[in-house]
């Protein structure tokens, strides 16, 4: 049996980004509904249709082709409407506005296949999978999710933690024992509390910022002399022609980025401009610019076109530019052009980086590509990587402050402690995210939305 | 020899748990009998002479919210009542009332004699009657073979209970009771893990050697709060006040010199006592640095001297009791009546429980009260009614009743019992509920009585009773949603006496009256607003609902996305070691608590998040579905 009597949301299911195609899906008990607003009808079921797709005050947003499946026979297993219209981030967001304003709301990251698994739509095999995936990357994110956070942090986050704690303590006495002449709710006491409270969690914001944890995922910029194909490279993994390529040299200009996916890892991928001596005023800002991504870059992706050397050390490759780089960054040497130069694609793990040959234009070796790159970012399957335990412990810090300005308005404004308790509960629950305490039921919402599963 | 009549329902006990539970199970239509080895004590309040406060208020208006006698008979022989946390919110707030203790014992004894369905007989009980896994019946220390298709214990601390008085002890139920040793013997040989606890109390004090005009008075409330729903504060008795007096340095220092002859501290007593509300030796001991601890004086009852100073239970040897009980600020010349006393007992693991209250091991089984490790008489009560309704289920064949955490504090009190156990006598208080907001006093025959009904728990007359509030509060509701104030008019003008700034655009009343700065009786004072509804409980509703309103909707909103994995059943007899990834650890304890769903397992302390995933994903393979019995998959 499938249920289909959950809320209805909404999300872009194609990547985000400038593609020729954008497909906005809805999912739940509204679903017709909506289809009824933006479509002006409800599409027959499992067939194409063309349709003017409308938004709230009836102005078409774009045209394209819905598609209408009933549940329990579609992918989430409820009532599901995919709109295909053309890509491009202010077509999708119209669309999507307009369902949200239809009754939708948006979806968590991974919340159709949670749906999907939900109501049986994976299969048994799948399900083994998942399970594999959550017993290994939970477990992962409890041992190390206070180790993923740098040192200091977690000593703080740990200081925090222990004084929100005593704070409930006294609030929880003051409401369940009355009669025991403990009223801190009526002292100052708690408000000081609070108030050391907030400035210590203001600090660990702070210096996560810093630290560049808000970043919203690894950076790895591409680099190389001029036309050894970075651009390529950028277009190959994002799908679509995001870069301008040609065979002029230098045609980048300016800088590049796309996000890309592997396997629920969001990787910022950045095209540079090629490295040259001697250029032009306007391709020497390009270049100027490329050494400062390359500067800030987690790792580095070294293009180098076989082409034209048979050298394969960064070292000498870019001896000229290297006080630009970090001296402790990863580094990946791309030897291109491999189908020019009758060569099969290999791996060869070096001292201080790794070389690959591959060709851009034929895909031969960008698999493996792709998978050295998941492990140089620090995802694996077996453990959850630093960066997505890293966003989970911000995103529940922000949280945490937001329930404990709430908390404090209650009290202070209003004198409401049994509402300043609750609220503080919401703040132990967001810490507890990082502690590793949190709901076996959050933690599940949670896997879902880290990770691309059963896609 | 056996008894002539066989019946749905036994009941052995006749404390708290046991009349609620005897008239629970009456009430559904239960032949019922209430065995007891003593009528004259049915209802005795054997501790303090109060029922409610907070967390136990709650439960109380929960046990009267389904048809239950305790709030009835606390109105009926409460003596002076109060609204606990008055100042900090609805959801806090808890009725407490000192009850007379002769009012109240016969408010119940009335009740109970009067309930259809529903027949005493005295004798104490020493074995059950077991077939297979089954219980039958039980066998009283006469011989008596009395057959039943449920048996509920409710033996208080009359299993194995020993009474200790400084290096004295004795066997006993509680001061002046005999204690059930052969049916403690029995239990121990059936496959339940036991454990001892102990409680104690204060010695109690003829009052008029009490020189009042050294205490601080504490009047009760104006108006009298009123317990029940069905009840209003005509049924109270003549009110009287409490007393508040303090130990001192001097006190101190006698308990500390008496502590090497205290049971407490030879080792005399295993049991552990609760840690929120120690004995007085135990509170010298832990919190040197204070120099007094507060005491309440407690009227017994109207017709007798005696008081109940509260704060000072002990069970440090007659001598010294008198020495620090004289020490003490208006009670220099105080008489003592009855020597405090320690009580050990024998519990059994709750988490031997299912949520329904009956034995893993044993079917047609339910324990409620004391025997489930924990304390008080609104816990025991509420333990009483759901054992009583359950045991009533099993033997009419219906459906039994499992509360829920987001639903009542008695669902937050089985499921903690259940899950986590306990290592001290368990008692009830508002931060155990995570849904704290949701479950309130005020509510908790919104909350409940729908289901009483349904259970046939409940008369008609009630029910009607409660349909008619329920839609006052909506009418009342839908008239403020529908009403409103334009600025610069004139209720406009009145409001904004109560507000910082004028109105700016038009409002609907009830959205005025979520402002923190309103209230119901505020506004309706207003002309044009008013008068609105007379029965202030239905006010208090409206009032309610609409200033938690977004806490309630959140709270909502997390109920429903647990109840989507966490009701999942877990089949009975569960293979844990076919699940792929359990740790040993985790596979142990699941084995060891067989828990019933899969929210339970999330509770039970130690087993991971990551744990509960594999095992829904476990369940799913099985084709077991949240909440969707009929899965065909």
């Amino acid at each position: 049996m499938v249920q289909n009597d959950r809320d209805t949301i909404v999300a872009e299911t194609t990547p985000r980004g400038r593609g020729g195609v954008g497909i906005v899906r809805v999912s739940g008990s509204k679903t017709a509904e909506i289809a009824e607003k933006i479509l002006g009808g409800v599409p027959a079921v499992r067939k194409a249709e063309h349709l003017p797709f409308l938004a709230a005050n009836q102005e078409v947003i774009d045209e394209g082709v819905a598609l209408y499946f009933k549940a329990p026979h579609s992918f989430t297993g409820e009532d599901v409407l995919e709109l295909q219209g053309h890509g491009g981030p202010v077509i999708m967001d119209s669309l999507i506005a307009a369902a949200v304003q239809a009754g939708a709301r948006l979806a968590e990251p991974g919340e159709f296949s949670l749906r999907a698994y939900l109501n049986h739509k994976i299969d048994l095999c799948q399900a083994e999978a998942i399970a594999d995936l959550i017993n290994a990357t939970s477990e992962a994110a409890a041992r190390g999710a206070l180790r993923s956070l740098q040192g200091v942090f977690s000593n703080e986050i740990d200081a925090l933690v222990q004084e929100v704690i005593t704070l409930r303590m006294y609030v929880e006495a003051a409401i369940d024992f009355p009669e025991e002449e403990i009223d801190f709710l009526k002292d100052d006491r708690i408000i000081q509390m609070l108030q050391n409270i907030k400035i210590k969690l203001e600090k660990i914001r702070t210096g996560a910022k810093q630290g560049r944890l808000l970043s919203e995922g690894i950076r790895v910029a591409i680099i190389g002399r001029p036309n050894a194909g970075k651009s390529s490279l950028l277009n190959y993994l994002a799908g679509h022609e995001a870069a301008i390529v040609t065979d002029v040299p230098g045609t980048t200009r300016d800088v590049l980025r796309e996000k890309i996916c592997l396997d629920g890892l969001c990787i910022d991928l950045v095209d540079t401009a090629g490295l040259r001596m001697g250029a032009e005023a306007i391709e020497r800002e390009g270049i100027r610019r490329a050494l400062k991504e390359a500067a800030i870059a987690d790792h580095l992706v070294m293009m180098v076109d076989g082409m034209t050397t048979t050298e394969t050390d960064p070292d000498i490759l870019f001896s000229e530019w290297l006080a630009h780089f970090k001296t402790d960054i990863g580094r990946t040497v791309l030897f291109n052009k491999i189908d020019k130069l009758n060569l099969l694609p290999s791996v060869v793990e070096k001292e201080n980086h790794t070389v690959i040959s591959l060709s851009v234009k034929t895909g031969e070796g960008i698999s493996l590509f792709r998978e050295h790159l998941k492990k140089v970012v620090g995802f694996s399957v077996a453990e959850e990587g630093n960066f997505t335990a890293r966003r989970r412990h911000l995103e529940a810090l922000a949280k945490a402050e937001h329930h404990l300005l709430a908390g404090e308005n209650q009290l202070v404004q209003h004198k409401a402690g049994e509402l300043l308790a609750e609220e503080l509960r919401e703040v132990q629950k967001a810490l507890d995210q990082i502690t590793g305490k949190f709901s076996s039921d959050d933690l599940l919402g949670k896997i879902f939305s880290e990770f691309c599963i059963g896609k | 020899m056996i008894y002539d009549k066989t019946f749905d329902v036994i009941v052995v006990g006749g404390g708290h748990a046991g009349t609620e539970a005897a008239l629970a199970a009456a009430r559904m239509g239960a032949a019922t009998l209430l065995l007891t080895h003593n009528i004259t004590t049915v209802g005795e309040m054997s501790c303090n002479p109060a029922i409610g406060g907070i967390g136990k208020g709650h439960l109380v208006k929960e046990i009267d919210a389904m048809g239950g006698a305790m709030a009835r008979a606390a109105d009926k022989g409460g003596i002076h009542f109060r609204i606990l946390n008055r100042s900090k919110g609805p959801a806090v707030r808890a009725t407490r009332a000192q009850a007379d203790r002769v009012l109240y014992k016969q408010a119940i004894r009335y009740t109970v004699e009067n309930q259809p369905n529903l027949v005493f007989f005295q004798q104490a009980v020493d074995d059950l009657i077991v077939k297979g896994e089954t219980v039958r019946g039980v066998i009283t220390q006469g011989g008596l073979r009395f057959f039943a298709k449920a048996v509920v214990l409710t033996t208080g601390t009359f299993l194995g209970g020993k009474i200790h008085i400084g290096d004295t002890q004795y066997s006993a139920g509680r001061a002046g009771d005999p204690p059930s040793i052969a049916l403690s013997h029995r239990l121990r040989e059936l496959p339940f893990r036991v454990g001892r606890l102990k409680t104690g109390t204060p010695p109690r004090i003829d009052g008029r050697t009490i020189d009042y005009t050294q205490l601080q008075e504490q009047k009760g409330d104006e108006p009298v709060p009123v317990f029940s729903f069905s009840g209003d504060a005509s049924q109270h008795p003549r009110q009287v006040s409490c007393f508040i007096t303090h130990t001192n340095v001097k006190t101190h220092e006698i308990i500390a010199a008496g502590l090497q002859r205290s049971p407490l501290y030879t080792g005399a007593i295993e049991g552990i006592g609760p840690r929120y509300c120690p004995s007085i030796e135990d509170k010298i001991v832990r919190f040197k640095e204070r120099e007094a601890h507060q005491i309440f004086i407690e009227p017994e009852g109207l017709e007798t001297h005696e008081v109940y100073p509260n704060g000072i239970s002990t069970s440090l040897p007659f001598d010294i009791q008198s020495a620090l009980v004289h020490s003490i600020c208006g009670l220099e010349k105080a008489h003592i009546t009855r020597a405090g006393y320690a009580i050990e007992y024998d519990f059994f693991d709750p988490r031997d429980l299912k949520s329904t209250l009956e034995t893993k091991a044993l079917s047609a089984l339910f324990f409620a009260g004391q025997i489930n490790g924990t304390t008080g008489y609104e816990e025991a009560g509420a333990q009483g009614l759901l054992a009583g309704i359950n045991a009533a289920c099993l033997a009419l064949e219906k459906e039994s009743w499992e509360p829920k955490r987001s639903e009542s504090y008695l669902g937050v009190l089985v499921d903690d019992l259940i899950t986590l156990g306990t290592k001290e006598p368990y008692r009830m208080f508002t931060s155990r509920a995570e849904y704290r907001l949701t479950l309130r006093e005020d509510n908790a025959d919104l909350r409940l009585t729908p289901i009483a009904y349904k259970l046939g728990l409940i008369s008609e007359t009630q029910w009607r009773a409660f349909e008619e509030k329920q839609d006052s509060i909506e009418r009342e509701t839908e008239r403020l949603n529908a009403l409103w104030v334009r600025p610069n008019t004139a209720p406009a003008k009145a409001l904004e006496s109560f507000f910082d700034q004028p109105l700016e655009r038009e409002c609907r009343a009830l959205d005025l009256l979520r402002r923190p700065e309103m209230t119901y009786i505020n506004m309706m004072a207003i002309d044009v607003l008013g008068p609105g509804v007379l029965d202030p409980s239905v006010a208090e509703q409206v009032e309610t609902r609409v200033k938690y309103a977004g806490y309630i909707s959140r709270q909502a909103d997390e109920i429903a996305r647990q109840a989507r994995f966490l009701d999942l059943r877990i089949p009975k007899g569960l293979d844990y070691f076919t699940i792929k990834g359990l740790s040993t650890e985790i596979l142990e304890k699941l084995k060891q608590h067989q828990p019933e769903t899969l929210g339970h397992a999330s509770r039970i302390p130690g087993v991971t998040p990551a744990a509960i995933s594999l095992l829904l994903v476990a369940l799913k393979k099985r084709g077991h579905w949240y909440g969707i019995e009929n899965d065909p998959t």
